[in-house]
């Protein structure tokens, strides 16, 4: 599997992906023949002499739970050198395996981290049991008894680099298919790596065709470690802060934003829709007096977009919060809520980020705090500065979004930063706009990376202004009536934003395709796995 | 008039039958004559001159009013041991006519106004607070309004609570960042060396505390038209960062003997007034040195009377 933009770049897609096809079969079949080729070797040297250490190693039967062993299973990540000269059981898969005449070398590895062990020959393995032990499919799970030995020199290819383990028994608990669709140290091999050794590659499609075996990788576990630490670091911070965790539905009857982009479900006799956001409820949560909220959920997009950061269903954490007079109240809560993720990510997860960088390269992500904020008129004066010719009351464009994000970090040094005050054309009607320039709005949005993560602004808690408004944005009133008439009661002046988890840890990490970062992607383009 | 009278050789009115056809002009030597004549004869002024003349007056008492408060503020500030009240010169500029100045002396200074903030950025390293920038700071907030933020990067993990305040307290207006003439944006970052950056599109950093010092002195005030004393002035302040702040403990004894001599002649370094050579050094003598001499003793109490100091003391612990 050579990269396949050599030849086909004109090529479709589809064309691309058969090629891709029949060099799995040729790839698969040449392994078939060499497993049949290996078996037959093993057969003719198998001679029938007596196996002293018949016991020591084989396929139990499957786990049922049979019975209720009281043996401690040691972690990989425990095996120091402290713990040398014990006889230890733990449970792994065989990463690879390399035989030499008496000796096989066997790299066991439990999730981002793997270790050395050998058998050999002697008075605990008989010459069948290395045989054996050869011949386990890769990815396949055993249960291994070994001594814990230290090393003299360090084992560069592992992570536990101090240790080696001489097994002592070694049964499959289960056996993994001879034959991967994708090789793991071929999926985790940098970019350009790949192509100076002549090594392959695994380019996107496969790896998410075979997302499982994909997802073994030691950049998908630091990835999804770390995002599993986004999540945990924003809901602590905010938990602190006072805020309350709300769930809200994810099938609503209306569109909340136009019916353009919503994904339709049929709902007993009627139709329903996805929710594109959960604005509506947690606005609604506001004038129920919650005060602070925020939610942590799916949420739905049905555009038609093949970017590299778009997808239709993602993870969005929102924020909602009422504030006492100036929205900046409520920038300063969220942009600390992202400080706080960022030092929590910088302190706790470095292992994770130098894993992924390993295989994709980049810069650590900077801050500031307090996080810089801008003008938008700042941000319009800079890119004009830099030659971009644009109007007072226009939106920013992706490349002009990621050259002013360069700006900003070639004079601040920051990766992350609020542009304030968007013009009030460009931002959705329920957008509260300036006091002092009826032409902006109290509206911000958060960047990094030069990429927006965040989408926010001061809504309008006014019943009659958010019907002037709406009307300004010819906007059906009666589609709308319930939002609007949940402000009749008595709202108190509020603020939030929503960001995508998914792009925040692709930003974070400077990935460069958010489907990296996505577990499961979903785009219009993939329904599975 | 010092010259002879000479009586018209005519009689003075003559009748001409003029055609009515014509346009009629006054005659010149008529009247010319007899305006002279009646303005001799009667010692008086033509009242276009009066009030020109009285124009020019105006303007020049209130130039000597001007001239007046300027030298009775210069003694003042001079005068090293002038006892001064700071809260006084810093209250006594009305804040109208420093901003209307202020406006114009920095579209001169820094190129056309975008309509956006002009914000000067500054990378410091927090294990050396620069106090002297920290001094122009605060005269730069006396003569324009500024918006000043102090941020930490996230190359630092942790800074002392002295130096995230050491620009003084927010400012209440800080969330319109229109409403300032320019902004100063301190980060506390794991720099080898002080930085600052300003125009990114037309400016490379300016890397070293005294040249950033410099740029904005110069904010403040012109540096002086005279080669010897600007000289003077930059040799003062290179000393003070390269042999005060860095230099051993013999290049220090040396500079200070220098700085002891230099100030028995002058009330301040560069002569008469205060500049830059001050803030300099003062800044980097409080920081380095615990004894001095004699006139430098005395210079240091003259600065510490100014009040410009006030905002280093808490980081000189």
């Amino acid at each position: 599997m050579t990269k396949d933009g050599v030849q086909g770049a004109g090529e479709e897609e589809q064309a691309q992906s058969k090629k891709g096809l029949k060099k799995q079969q040729k790839e698969a079949e040449k392994a078939a023949k060499k497993a049949e080729k290996q078996a037959k070797l093993a057969e003719q040297q198998t001679t029938e002499e007596d196996d002293f250490a018949k016991d020591r190693y084989g396929v139990p039967p499957m786990v049922q739970s049979q019975q209720k062993l009281d043996r401690a299973l040691v972690r990989i990540q425990d095996l120091t050198p402290e713990m040398a000269d014990q006889l230890i059981w733990l449970r792994a898969r065989i990463h690879t395996s390399r035989a030499k005449g008496k000796q096989c070398f066997l790299v066991l590895r439990q999730q981002q981290f793997n270790i050395q062990a050998l058998v050999a020959v002697g008075d605990r393995a008989s010459k069948q049991m290395v045989k054996f032990a050869a011949n386990i499919n890769k990815e396949s799970i055993v249960d291994v008894e070994a001594l814990v030995k230290k090393v003299d020199q360090k084992i560069e290819s592992c992570s536990q680099q101090d240790v080696e383990l001489f097994v002592e028994r070694i049964f499959v608990i289960s056996q993994a298919e001879p034959r991967l669709p994708l090789q793991l140290d071929d999926a985790v091999r940098p970019d350009g790596e790949g192509d100076e050794d002549g090594r392959a590659t695994v380019n996107q499609d496969t790896k998410l065709d075979n997302r499982v075996i994909d997802l073994r990788t030691t950049t998908s576990q630091a990835v999804f470690r770390l995002q599993s630490g986004v999540c945990k670091l924003f809901r602590d911070t905010l938990t602190t802060k006072g805020f309350v965790e709300i769930q809200t539905p994810k099938i609503i009857s209306a569109a909340s934003e136009g019916g353009a982009n919503v994904f339709t479900v049929s709902y007993f006799k009627t139709s329903a829709y996805l929710a594109q956001s959960p604005q509506l409820y947690k606005q609604m949560c506001i004038c129920a007096d919650f005060d602070k909220v925020f939610c942590v959920g799916p949420v739905f997009r049905a555009e038609d977009s093949n970017t590299h950061r778009h997808l239709t269903e993602f993870v969005g954490l929102d924020i909602e919060m009422a504030f006492n007079y100036h929205y900046h109240e409520v920038i300063e809560s969220i942009t600390d809520t992202m400080v706080q993720i960022f030092k929590g990510l910088r302190d706790n997860f470095q292992t994770e980020i130098q894993t992924v960088n390993r295989q994709y390269p980049s810069e650590p992500f900077r801050f500031l705090e307090p996080t810089l904020r801008l003008k938008y008129r700042e941000g319009l004066t800079m890119l004009r500065e830099a030659g971009v010719e644009m109007g007072d009351e226009e939106d920013l464009s992706t490349p002009n979004e990621k050259l002013l994000g360069r700006l900003v970090k070639e004079k601040y040094d920051t990766d992350f930063y609020v542009l304030d005050k968007y013009p009030l054309a460009v931002r959705p009607f329920y957008t509260m706009p300036d006091p002092s320039d009826s032409k902006y709005s109290n509206s911000y949005d958060m960047f990094m990376r030069g990429e927006e993560i965040l989408s926010g602004a001061q809504r309008i808690h006014d019943a009659s202004l958010l019907t002037e408004r709406a009307t300004h944005h010819s906007i059906d009133l009666e589609k709308i009536k319930a939002y609007i008439d949940s402000f009749r009661y008595g709202a108190p002046p509020h603020a939030g934003g929503g960001i995508g988890l998914e792009r925040v840890c692709m930003l974070y990490l400077g990935l460069h395709n958010v489907r990296q970062t996505s577990m499961f992607p979903r785009d219009p383009k993939r329904l599975t796995p | 008039m010092p010259m002879y009278q000479v009586k018209p050789i005519n009689g003075s009115e003559i009748k001409i039958d003029l055609p009515t056809c014509m346009y009629k002009l006054p005659n010149v030597h008529a009247q010319a004559s007899s305006c002279s004549e009646h303005a001799l004869q009667n010692g008086e002024l033509d009242p276009a001159v009066a009030a020109l003349e009285l124009r020019q007056d105006e303007i020049m008492r209130r130039l000597y009013e001007l001239k007046a408060a300027v030298e009775g503020l210069a003694k003042t500030v001079t005068t090293p041991d002038a006892d001064l009240d700071v809260t006084v010169t810093s209250l006594s500029q009305s804040p109208t006519s420093t901003a209307f100045r202020g406006t114009s002396d920095l579209d001169s200074l820094l190129g056309k106004d975008l309509g956006a903030l002009r914000d000067v950025v500054i990378n410091a390293s927090p294990t050396r607070p620069p106090l002297t920038l920290l001094v122009l700071h605060g005269l730069l907030c006396q003569r324009y309004r500024v918006l000043s933020t102090v941020h930490v990067h996230s190359s630092v993990a942790a800074v002392p609570p002295a130096l995230l305040s050491c620009l003084g307290p927010q400012h209440a207006d800080s969330y319109t960042r229109q409403r300032f003439q320019l902004g100063f944006t301190l980060i506390w970052k794991d720099v080898p060396k002080l930085q600052m950056k300003f125009s990114v599109q037309n400016m490379c950093p300016i890397e070293g505390e005294a040249n950033v010092a410099r740029f904005l002195f110069r904010l403040l005030s012109p540096y002086p038209s005279e080669p010897a004393l600007a000289t003077l002035i930059d040799s003062w302040v290179d000393t003070a960062f390269l042999q005060l702040a860095e230099g051993s403990t013999k290049e220090r004894a040396t500079v200070l003997r220098a700085l002891n001599s230099s100030l028995g002649q002058e009330p301040w370094l560069a002569g008469p007034e205060l500049s830059l050579a001050d803030i300099a050094c003062y800044c980097c003598v409080r920081q380095t040195c615990s004894s001095t001499p004699a006139n430098v003793q005395r210079w240091l109490k003259a600065c510490d009377n100014l009040g410009h100091f006030s905002s280093t003391l808490p980081l000189l612990q």
